[in-house]
């Protein structure tokens, strides 16, 4: 009987050190999903700011393609209206007396 | 005694257990709370960018336009500056040309003409010469001017030189005696009143 008695005993001790094992892991497990909550915020921040300043970065190299792109044509443009005004300098100044003449017999009677 | 042993270790181990699996599925539920909170970070940042570099490409696009478009109105503006330099060039030569004229025999003549065509133009009668300082010092004859208006008009005329010297570079301005009708055939009002035309025509001439 004192023997029953004693393995009751025994298991019961064990039963809460059981419980005790259980709750303290329960409660391990809580503070870890606490800390999680807390960091979540700052994780979908950072991961935020990460992805759009790289999409920020590409914005930006599309800009200064598109304005070495516009620079590009401007030189483009402006070399060709120079090689045309060399040629309409060329042609005025064959014409030049021709066109004086033209005005001064309009102007005299 | 021994079977107690086995009950209490067996209790003790299955707690260990428990613990261990509810640890590791804490920890497992706040990796994957995190992740997909990363996740989430990812997707909504995916979703602005792709606003801002739709915003940006639209804005690069339209900035190049804007440039290229500037830019072939400067390639534009220093080709007709070109031209217009060198239809002022012709201008202001004909005006020089004009004036080494009015310094010339050959001008005489040409101003009586000048003269005459105005005061044909004005059905002649009485009117009025007005010539610049220079001008007026020419040995002109009204009379013999005027005699020829009168043939041509049918209407005896007579020519009287002004006191007014308008600056002008030659020509004559004829006005009708009241001075209710005046008549510039002075080389100044002719280049005025033609310039338009005289413009797209030098300007086909040169170029």
């Amino acid at each position: 009987m004192l023997v029953l008695l004693e393995a009751f005993k025994a298991i019961k001790e064990k039963h809460v050190e059981a419980k005790r094992i259980v709750e303290e892991a329960t409660a391990q497990a809580e503070k870890l999903m606490n800390e999680a909550e807390q960091k979540t915020l700052k994780v979908y921040e950072e991961a935020y700011k990460a992805t759009l300043s790289q999409a920020e970065q590409k914005a930006m190299n599309l800009k200064r393609k598109a304005a070495k792109e516009a620079e590009h044509e401007l030189s483009m443009f402006l070399s060709t209206a120079e090689d045309k005004a060399k040629g309409i300098e060329a042609k005025a100044k064959k014409n030049f007396k021709t066109a004086v003449d033209y005005v001064l017999n309009l102007v005299l009677p | 005694m021994e079977s107690t042993r086995v009950i209490t270790e067996m209790i003790v181990e299955e707690a260990k257990k428990s613990a261990e699996h509810i640890l590791q599925e804490a920890e497992k539920s706040a990796e994957d709370t995190l992740k997909k909170q990363k996740q989430r970070g990812v997707q909504r940042a995916n979703e602005a960018a792709k606003t801002l570099l739709k915003k940006a490409e639209s804005e690069a696009e339209l900035n190049k336009l804007n440039s290229i478009a500037n830019s072939k109105i400067k390639a534009n503006w220093v080709i007709l500056s070109k031209k217009e330099t060198w239809i002022n060039n012709v201008l202001n030569e004909a005006k020089n040309e004009l004036n080494i004229l009015t310094q010339s025999k050959k001008y005489l003549p040409i101003l009586e003409k000048l003269i005459t065509e105005a005061g044909v133009i004005l059905g002649g009668k009485g009117l009025e010469v007005l010539l610049n300082a220079q001008d007026s010092a020419l040995p002109l004859k009204l009379d013999n001017i005027a005699k020829e208006i009168g043939e041509k008009t049918g209407f005896k005329t007579k020519l009287k030189l002004s006191t007014e010297k308008p600056e002008v570079i030659g020509g004559a301005i004829v006005r009708t005696a009241n001075g209710k009708v005046i008549m510039d055939n002075s080389f100044d009002d002719i280049l005025r009143r033609r310039e338009k035309e005289l413009r797209s025509e030098i300007a086909k001439i040169l170029f």
